[in-house]
């Protein structure tokens, strides 16, 4: 009985000096391959922002507005938000190489589960971006338009096009990552069928006046208005 | 040329007929079958007047006219019987004509860039572009804009007409204070509908590696004239005649105007700055005739709408002007806003500021350029509604006297504009 323990136990220890000694020298492989994809990561990051740098996209950027966006969300500048996306997609990918050497099958899924929704999620970040990017701009030419035009609520105009951007790359980016596929889409649904039929009641009942005007005008069976007189001629 | 530029073979083989000339004339043109006749005919009094010995040659640029245009210009002819002016005089060369299209819509950048380069190929010494839409043109007018070039040796010559008080008040309030206390030559009419021009100077702007740019497509007459005025080009302008005002809704807006006009403007700052941020003093531009002669008949103008597209324009575009604006200029133009019709006034000080970081802010591309540009029309509106009030009982006397003030505001600030340029 008592030789049976102290095999066991030497057995026990046998086995775990093997582990240490097969462990070990992976973990520091693991370490090492970590290291360097930091390195790697770190040299790739000040590359790609020196590309970005020479290649203006941060005033194309500020022109387009999506500086304006990303100084409100207390963000860096898109260069500098690339270049660090890329620094943590290279040093990721040497990460999960890291700890496929490691040889744990369990945890090796886990991360690749991981990995396998980032393109997804990163696609999701581009859309929902790109949104933002496309409503702000939007936005502000149908406010330019209307104030110069004259056109009462220009703010409200300004706004309905800005929320209904964002309320549709919002649902992209969802259903893109594939939360709540059919909920995402009815909720969409609802919500922009609704807006549409505000809408469609607001001006039906506030625009009937005037869309009675536009059609009296149009076809010649009212007077117009007398003349207020004119703006002067520019040139 | 640094940019290829495709003429149609057929263009090409008309100006290879033609040979060398002396003088050309342009005629940018589209749909303008009812009127073109006319002008060919003006041109072609102005020849046989002025320039009987010269070899001349008419071009008209079509954009792809539908109601005959081109058919018109080649066959309108002035009945050789008939003498010009009463004084029996006929050219004593053959005025060559060629019509050409350069394209399937109308484009101004297009037009005087197929004008050029005809003005090149024919190695011509004195241009001149006319529109056919003015409809009192005379054979003065051409005249006047070709002899400075071909007798005194200038190299381009603005026009300058007899206009109503009212009329042209974006290049009396910002194209023309701005451009002269910038560039240092004050050319009345930057975006001007005739213009006359050297062979010399056709041939260096058809050198630029411009004429792909959108922001030149609409007024490349501004930047023409500022090119002139940048390349040490002699420039001067000659009095025409009167400028007869274009019948309500037929001219550009006013949002569209100040988008083609400023745009252009801005756009010239920020190519030539190598020019104007080195130069020294402001030079007096000479010029044939009075510099500027105004009418003043009481004018149907509806200046409380101008106010209340201010006012709401500077309530509504808070955040964008914020984004423009410095912080003190915003908040007097706010408080400006802020008063009753009678009170607001836009002083000159003020508008020459809004306008510095307008263009400042321009070149740093705080915004979308063309969002920029757009919300500068309400400030522009409230500046023209305290323009329209104290000028109600002005005589052309008062109101030149006004500009030159401006003016001189202009060049007060013009080291304002440099520091915010160069920040």
């Amino acid at each position: 009985m008592k030789v049976m323990i102290l095999q066991g136990l030497s057995q026990a220890y046998d086995n775990l000096v093997h582990m240490i000694a097969i462990f070990v020298p992976r973990f520091a492989v693991m370490l090492i391959i970590v290291v360097v994809g930091w390195l790697v990561a770190l040299v790739l990051r000040y590359v790609f922002r020196a590309i970005l740098h020479v290649s203006r996209l941060d005033r194309i950027s500020e022109e387009a507005g999506a500086s304006q966006v990303l100084r409100k969300a207390a963000l860096p500048s898109i260069s500098e938000l690339l270049s660090r996306a890329l620094f943590w997609v290279v040093w990721l990918g040497f990460m999960v190489l890291g700890v496929s050497v490691l040889g744990i099958p369990e945890l090796h899924e886990q991360i690749a589960r991981v990995f396998q929704l980032l393109p997804q999620i990163f696609i999701a970040i581009l859309i929902l971006f790109f949104g933002v990017l496309a409503s702000n701009f939007l936005s502000r030419a149908a406010l330019l338009a209307s104030v110069n035009a004259g056109h009462r609520s220009p703010r409200v105009w300004s706004a309905s096009i800005r929320f209904v951007i964002l309320i549709l790359a919002f649902s992209m980016a969802l259903e893109q990552i594939g939360l709540a596929n059919q909920t995402v889409i009815s909720a969409f649904s609802i919500v922009f069928g609704t807006a549409m039929l505000a809408l469609a009641i607001a001006f039906g009942l506030g625009g009937r006046h005037l869309a009675r005007h536009a059609l009296e005008q149009y076809f010649g069976s009212r007077k117009t208005e007398p003349d207020k007189g004119e703006e002067p001629s520019p040139l | 040329m640094a940019e290829e530029i495709l003429l149609a073979d057929d263009f090409v083989r008309q100006l290879m007929s033609v040979g060398e000339v002396d003088i050309l004339v342009g005629i940018p043109s589209f749909n303008n079958a009812a009127t073109i006749g006319r002008t060919v005919l003006a041109v072609e009094q102005s020849f046989q007047q002025g320039f009987a010995r010269q070899r001349v040659a008419l071009v008209n640029a079509d954009g792809g006219s539908e109601d005959g245009t081109r058919e018109v210009v080649m066959s309108t002819r002035a009945d050789k019987s008939s003498t010009v002016g009463g004084r029996g005089l006929t050219s004593l060369r053959t005025e060559q004509r060629v019509v050409t299209q350069y394209g399937n819509e109308p484009s101004a950048g297009l037009a005087l860039r197929t004008i050029l380069a005809a003005a090149d190929l024919l190695r011509a010494k004195a241009c001149a572009v006319i529109s056919p839409a003015t409809s009192n043109l005379t054979t003065a007018w051409i005249t006047n804009l070709l002899e400075p070039i071909y007798r005194d040796n200038f190299d381009f010559v603005a026009p300058l007409y007899n206009r109503h008080k009212y009329d042209g008040l974006l290049a009396r309030n910002l194209l023309y204070p701005m451009s002269r206390s910038v560039f240092g030559h004050g050319i009345r009419e930057l975006h001007p509908s005739e213009l006359g021009f050297s062979g010399r100077l056709a041939s260096h702007c058809l050198g630029q590696n411009v004429w792909h740019q959108e922001d030149i497509q609409d007024a490349p007459e501004i930047w023409m004239a500022l090119t002139a005025i940048s390349s040490d080009f002699r420039c001067c302008q000659a009095f025409l005649g009167t400028k007869e005002r274009a019948a309500a809704g037929t001219g550009p807006d006013i949002v569209t105007a100040v988008r083609q006009n400023v745009g252009s403007l801005f756009w010239c700052l920020d190519t030539q700055e190598n020019y104007w941020l080195q130069r020294a003093q402001p030079e007096a531009l000479r010029s044939f005739g009075p510099e500027s002669d105004l009418t003043c008949e009481p004018m149907n103008l509806n200046r409380q709408r101008i106010y209340e597209l201010f006012r709401s324009g500077v309530q509504d575009l808070g955040p964008i002007l914020q984004s423009i604006l410095a912080a003190e200029t915003m908040g007097e133009i706010q408080r400006v806003a802020a008063q009753d019709e009678e009170k607001c006034r836009f002083s000159g000080e003020l508008w020459a500021r809004t306008l510095f970081e307008f263009a400042a802010s321009h070149r740093h591309a705080v915004l979308n350029r063309d969002h920029m540009i757009q919300a500068l029309v309400p400030l522009y509106r409230g500046r023209i509604y305290s323009f329209l009030v104290e000028h109600q009982d002005s005589t052309a006397k008062e109101m030149e006297a006004d500009t030159e003030n401006l003016c001189v505001e202009f060049e007060k600030q013009r080291p304002y504009l440099v520091e915010r340029w160069k920040a």
